[in-house]
C-alpha cells in the first residue's frame, strides 16, 4: 500500500508543471472556463496541444507500433490532472476515444491515416452519439445510414455534438440495421465539411457551446467505417468506459474547495471573521472530507488501470458519480457562503472569488448528465458491481 | 501508487476473519448483548493466543509491533464481524496511553498483561452533560498526600464490571488542559459502577467516585500532561473506529444487496426496482470512498505524516456512512428489518453508537474546519508533495451581459465558417 506517487510519477509532474508556467498565457489557460476547458478550440489551444505531442505526451499509453510509450494510465492521468488544474485544454476524444479504439478495431488504412495525427495534434474530433430521441439509451440511435455503391447515405440528426462546429473530423454512429436495436449500429469518420452537413450551435448555460447537427444526404466513404459492420455499439461502450476514465478531473474540484476556504478564511461579515461562523466551519468540514472521499474514489481507478487488464468501469462510475453530485454541492455552498455577492457574473469586478461559483454553479449542472447521467451511473453500478437485476 | 495490501496484511485479515466466524459469529454477538461483562471470553482468549490484542502495543512488551495499517484492517474485520470485545478500551486507548506516556515500572507491570489478554483496561472519560474536549472533563482529583483523591462521575464506561484497572481522566487544576490520567483499581473504596442499558446493548457502565483514594505512582506520565497524551491517541484510535465502521458498513451493503437479490414483490426481486437499486448503488460509492480515506488515513499515520486532518475526517465520513447504510438498509428490508429476528437491526444500532462515541460528529467537524481554516494561511487540502492552491491569473475577458456573450459564442461557433450566425440564429 502507498498512497504517494513514486518518484518518476512525480518528476513527470514536475516536468509537465514546468512546461505549464511556460505556457501560461489567459489565451491558453483559464479556470473559469472549467471542465469545458478540456476542448482544443482555438488556435492557441491548439498550438499548445501540439507542444504537448511534441513532447510525447498525447497517446503515451498507446502500443509502440503505433506511436506510443505503452506507458501506465497514471500518467496520462496526471497530466490531465495539471492541465485541468490550470484551466488548460486536455488530452481527450482524439487520444482516448478514437485513437484508442482504432487500435483495438480499426483497419489499417484508418489507423496510418489518423493515428499519426492524433500523436500531432493535427486533428480535432466531434463526438456524435446522442440524438433527440436517443439520450441516456445511446442504443437507440437513429440517425440513417443506407448502402451507396462503394459507401453509405446518411440522413437524420444529432444533439449535443459538441466541438462540432470547430472539429475536423465526427466520430458517429449510426443506424445500418434497423431491426436489431444493439447490434444494429456502424461507427464511421465523417470529414467535418463534407457537403450536407449543417451545423446548428446551441449556446448553454455553462456559458460555452454545444451543437446541433443535421445530416441531407452526407456522403461517407465505406473506407471510413470503423470496425465491423453493426458493431458500433459495442465500441461505444467500452469507448465510453474509456472517456469517463478521463473525462471528469478532480483537480477543479479540489481548486474549487481551495478557493472556498481560502474565501472563509480572508473574509468578513459584520465585522466577524467568516471563519468563526460555526455554521459555515460545519459545512466546509462536510465538504472538505467529501472532497477527500471523491480524490480516494479517483485514485482507485488509476490504481486499478495502472496495472492493466478491463478498464475499471464500475470504480469510474461510481467516482463520476460521486465527484459530480459533489461539484454542485460546493458550488451551492460557495454562493451561500458568499452570499448576495456572488450573484455576480463571472469576472465582475466586485464579485467574491473572482465570480467564479456563479459560473460554477450554472456550469456544474451538466456534470451529472454528460457522460452518462447520474442515474445512469447508478445503473451501472448496481448491475454491473453488485450484481442487481437488469430489469429496470 | 499502489493500493493493494501486502501479502502479510492479506494473511492477518484471514486470520481474523477466520477467527470472528468461528469465534463471533451473530449468534455470540447476540448472546452478549447487555451481558455485564460485555464480551465474549472465548474470542478474547484466541484474540489473545494470535497476538491480535496487542497487535499495536510495542514488541519488547509482548505486543506485535503492528502499524495503523494492519490495525486497520483488524478493525474492519472486528467492524463486519460486530465481535464483541474490549479491544479499544484496553489495548488501543489504555495500553495505548501507557505505551505513550507511563513509567518502566508501569509498562513492564501492565504491557504484557493487556497485550494477552490477562488484564482488561477501560478508559473512564466521559461524564453526565459534558462533551468530548479537555473541559469536558470535571472529575476532581485533589492532592491528599502522596495520594489523589477522586470525586464526581462518569459515564458510558466500557465493560466496567470485567476491567483490572480503570483508566480515569480526571481534573487537577483550572486551566483548560489540567488533566490527569490515573489507573485505578474499580474495586478500590468508594468506587460504584451501575450497568446502564443503551441503543447497542454494548455494556456500558455509569461509575461513581466518592473520596477514592489513588497512589500518585498510579499516575501515566507527568502531572498535567494526561489530555496530551489523550489527545494523540485519540487521533490514532478513531482511525481504527473508522476502519470499524466502514466495516460494518460494507457487510450491512453486503448484506441488503442479498436481500434485494432474494426477496420478491409485485413478481420481480426487490432489486429490480430503480428506487431500491439506486439507494445501493448510492451507498456501494460511499462505502468504497470511505474505505479508501480510511486507509489513507491509517497508512499516513503509520508513516509518522501528521493526521490532524485525515483522522478526523475517516471516523466522520466512515461513521456517517455507516449509519446511513444501515437506515437504508432497514428501509429495504422493509418490515422484516424492524423486527429482532432480522440481523440487520444489529448493525443499524451499533452504526449509530460509533457515531456517538469517542468523538462524535459535531466534534469531529470542528477537528476538521480547524484543521482546514485555523492555519492562518491559505489550506492545504493535501497532506504532502502535491500542490497549494495558488491563485491562478486574473483571466482578461471582459465581462459581457447575456446577449453579448451570446453573441461572441455564436461568433466562436462560426469560426470554421459552417455554422449559422447569431443573426439567422434569432
Ligand atoms: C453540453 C453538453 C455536451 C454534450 N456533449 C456530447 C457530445 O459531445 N457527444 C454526444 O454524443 N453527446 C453529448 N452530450 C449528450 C449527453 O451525453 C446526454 O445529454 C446525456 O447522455 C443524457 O441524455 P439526454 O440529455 O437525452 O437525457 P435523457 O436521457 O432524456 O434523460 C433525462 C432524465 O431521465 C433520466 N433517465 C433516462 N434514462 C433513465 C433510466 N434508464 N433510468 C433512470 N433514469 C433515466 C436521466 O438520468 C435524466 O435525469 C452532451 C450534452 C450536453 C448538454
Ligand atoms: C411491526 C409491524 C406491524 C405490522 N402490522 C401489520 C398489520 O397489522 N396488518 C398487516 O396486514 N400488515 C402489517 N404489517 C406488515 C406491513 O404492512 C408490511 O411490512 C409493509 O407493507 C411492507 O411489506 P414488507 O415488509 O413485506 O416489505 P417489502 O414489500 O418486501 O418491501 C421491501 C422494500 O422494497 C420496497 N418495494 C417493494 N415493492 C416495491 C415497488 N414496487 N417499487 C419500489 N420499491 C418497492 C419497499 O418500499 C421496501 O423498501 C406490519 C409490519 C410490521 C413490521
Amino acid at each position: 500500500m502507498n498512497f504517494d506517487f513514486s518518484e518518476a510519477e512525480k518528476a513527470f509532474v514536475q516536468a509537465v508543471e514546468q512546461f505549464l508556467d511556460q505556457c501560461d498565457t489567459p489565451e491558453v489557460m483559464d479556470v473559469t472556463r472549467e471542465n469545458m476547458a478540456q476542448l482544443v478550440d482555438t488556435p492557441e489551444r491548439r498550438a499548445f496541444m501540439s507542444k504537448c505531442g511534441e513532447r510525447g505526451w498525447l497517446g503515451m499509453g498507446w502500443p509502440k507500433e503505433y506511436g506510443g510509450n505503452e506507458t501506465e494510465g497514471v500518467y496520462e492521468y496526471l497530466l490531465n490532472e495539471s492541465l485541468a488544474r490550470r484551466g488548460a485544454p486536455q488530452i481527450g476524444k482524439g487520444v482516448g476515444i478514437v485513437g484508442k479504439t482504432l487500435i483495438r478495431h480499426g483497419s489499417d488504412k484508418l489507423k496510418r491515416e489518423f493515428l499519426p495525427k492524433i500523436l500531432r495534434n493535427e486533428v480535432q474530433f466531434a463526438v456524435g452519439y446522442t440524438e433527440p430521441e436517443a439520450g441516456s439509451d445511446a442504443a437507440a440511435m437513429a440517425l440513417k445510414a443506407t448502402r451507396d455503391g462503394d459507401g453509405w447515405r446518411l440522413n437524420g440528426q444529432k444533439i449535443f455534438s459538441t466541438s462540432a462546429h470547430f472539429a475536423d473530423w465526427y466520430w458517429l454512429g449510426a443506424r445500418t440495421d434497423p431491426s436489431n436495436k444493439h447490434r444494429g449500429i456502424t461507427l464511421f469518420l465523417l470529414h467535418m465539411d463534407t457537403p450536407g452537413l449543417t451545423v446548428q450551435p446551441m449556446p448553454t448555460i455553462g456559458d460555452e457551446i454545444t451543437n446541433s447537427v443535421y445530416f441531407d444526404n452526407v456522403y461517407v466513404g465505406d473506407e471510413y467505417r470503423v470496425g465491423e459492420l453493426n458493431k458500433g455499439f459495442q465500441y461505444i461502450s467500452e469507448a465510453l468506459d474509456l472517456e469517463r476514465f478521463t473525462m471528469f478531473t478532480f483537480s477543479p474540484i479540489e481548486q474549487r474547495m481551495e478557493e472556498l476556504c481560502a474565501y472563509v478564511v480572508t473574509e468578513q461579515c459584520d465585522g466577524r471573521p467568516l471563519r468563526e461562523d460555526l455554521v459555515i466551519r460545519q459545512r466546509i468540514a462536510q465538504l472538505v472530507t467529501q472532497t477527500e472521499v471523491a480524490r480516494c474514489l479517483g485514485l482507485r481507478f488509476v490504481a486499478k488501470a495502472s496495472k492493466g487488464g478491463a478498464a475499471p468501469t464500475t470504480d469510474s462510475s461510481q467516482y463520476k458519480l460521486y465527484a459530480t453530485e459533489l461539484s454542485k454541492r460546493i458550488a451551492n455552498a460557495a454562493l451561500d457562503i458568499g452570499a448576495p455577492g456572488t450573484q455576480l457574473r463571472v469576472q465582475t469586478a466586485d464579485a467574491p472569488m473572482r465570480g467564479r461559483p456563479e459560473l460554477t454553479y450554472r456550469y456544474t449542472v451538466i456534470d451529472t448528465i454528460g457522460g452518462g447521467t447520474s442515474e445512469v451511473q447508478k445503473n451501472i453500478i448496481a448491475r454491473r458491481k453488485l450484481g442487481l437485476p437488469p430489469n429496470f | 501508487m499502489d493500493l493493494d495490501f501486502s501479502q502479510e496484511q492479506d494473511m492477518l485479515r484471514e486470520t481474523v476473519q477466520r477467527l470472528c466466524s468461528e469465534s463471533a459469529p451473530l449468534a455470540v454477538v447476540r448472546k452478549m448483548e447487555d451481558d455485564p461483562s460485555g464480551f465474549s471470553e472465548q474470542l478474547w482468549r484466541q484474540m489473545g493466543e494470535l497476538g491480535l490484542i496487542g497487535l499495536t502495543l510495542p514488541e519488547e512488551y509482548g505486543g506485535a509491533g503492528q502499524s495503523s495499517v494492519e490495525g486497520a484492517i483488524l478493525y474492519e474485520e472486528l467492524g463486519r464481524s460486530l465481535a464483541p470485545c474490549p479491544h479499544f478500551a484496553s489495548a488501543v486507548m489504555s495500553g495505548g496511553a501507557l505505551a505513550l506516556a507511563g513509567s518502566d515500572a508501569q509498562k513492564q507491570m501492565w504491557l504484557p498483561q493487556i497485550a494477552s489478554g490477562a488484564a482488561v483496561f477501560t478508559p473512564a472519560w466521559l461524564e453526565p452533560q459534558r462533551g468530548f474536549g479537555p473541559q469536558g472533563v470535571q472529575l476532581s482529583a485533589v492532592r491528599d498526600g502522596e495520594h489523589l483523591r477522586l470525586n464526581g462521575s462518569k459515564r458510558h464506561v466500557a465493560c466496567a464490571a470485567a476491567a483490572t484497572r480503570l483508566l480515569v481522566l480526571a481534573r487537577t487544576g483550572n486551566g483548560e488542559h489540567d488533566v490527569d490520567l490515573l489507573l485505578v483499581d474499580p474495586k478500590s473504596p468508594g468506587v460504584e459502577i451501575t450497568q446502564q442499558y443503551a441503543l447497542a446493548a454494548d455494556t456500558q457502565y455509569k461509575v461513581a467516585f466518592k473520596d477514592v483514594r489513588v497512589p500518585l505512582a498510579d499516575r501515566i506520565g507527568a502531572a498535567q500532561s494526561g489530555w496530551s497524551t489523550w489527545n494523540t491517541l485519540m487521533h490514532d484510535g478513531i482511525i481504527l473506529l473508522a476502519a470499524q465502521a466502514i466495516g460494518g458498513a460494507q457487510r450491512a451493503l453486503e448484506m441488503t444487496v442479498q436481500y434485494a437479490k432474494e426477496r420478491e414483490q409485485f413478481d420481480k426481486p426487490l432489486g429490480a426496482f430503480q428506487a431500491i437499486a439506486h439507494y445501493l448503488a448510492d451507498a456501494s460509492a460511499a462505502v468504497d470512498g470511505g474505505t479508501t480515506l480510511v486507509y489513507e488515513a491509517a497508512w499516513t499515520r503509520a508513516l509518522g505524516r501528521p493526521v490532524d486532518r485525515l483522522a478526523p475526517m475517516a471516523k466522520l465520513f466512515a461513521c456517517q456512512t455507516f449509519r446511513d447504510v444501515t437506515a437504508m438498509a432497514q428501509q429495504v428490508y422493509g418490515g422484516m428489518g424492524f423486527t429482532i429476528e432480522c440481523d440487520i437491526q444489529l448493525y443499524f444500532r451499533r452504526a449509530k453508537q460509533l457515531q456517538l462515541s469517542w468523538w462524535d460528529t459535531r466534534y469531529l467537524e470542528e477537528l476538521v474546519a480547524s484543521a482546514v481554516l485555523d492555519a492562518g494561511q491559505p489550506p492545504r487540502l493535501t497532506e504532502d508533495g502535491r500542490k497549494t492552491f495558488k491563485t491562478p491569473p486574473q483571466p482578461v475577458r471582459a465581462v459581457r451581459s447575456r446577449t453579448e456573450l451570446a453573441k461572441d459564442l455564436a461568433e466562436h461557433a462560426n469560426q470554421r465558417g459552417r455554422c449559422k450566425t447569431y443573426a439567422e440564429m434569432h
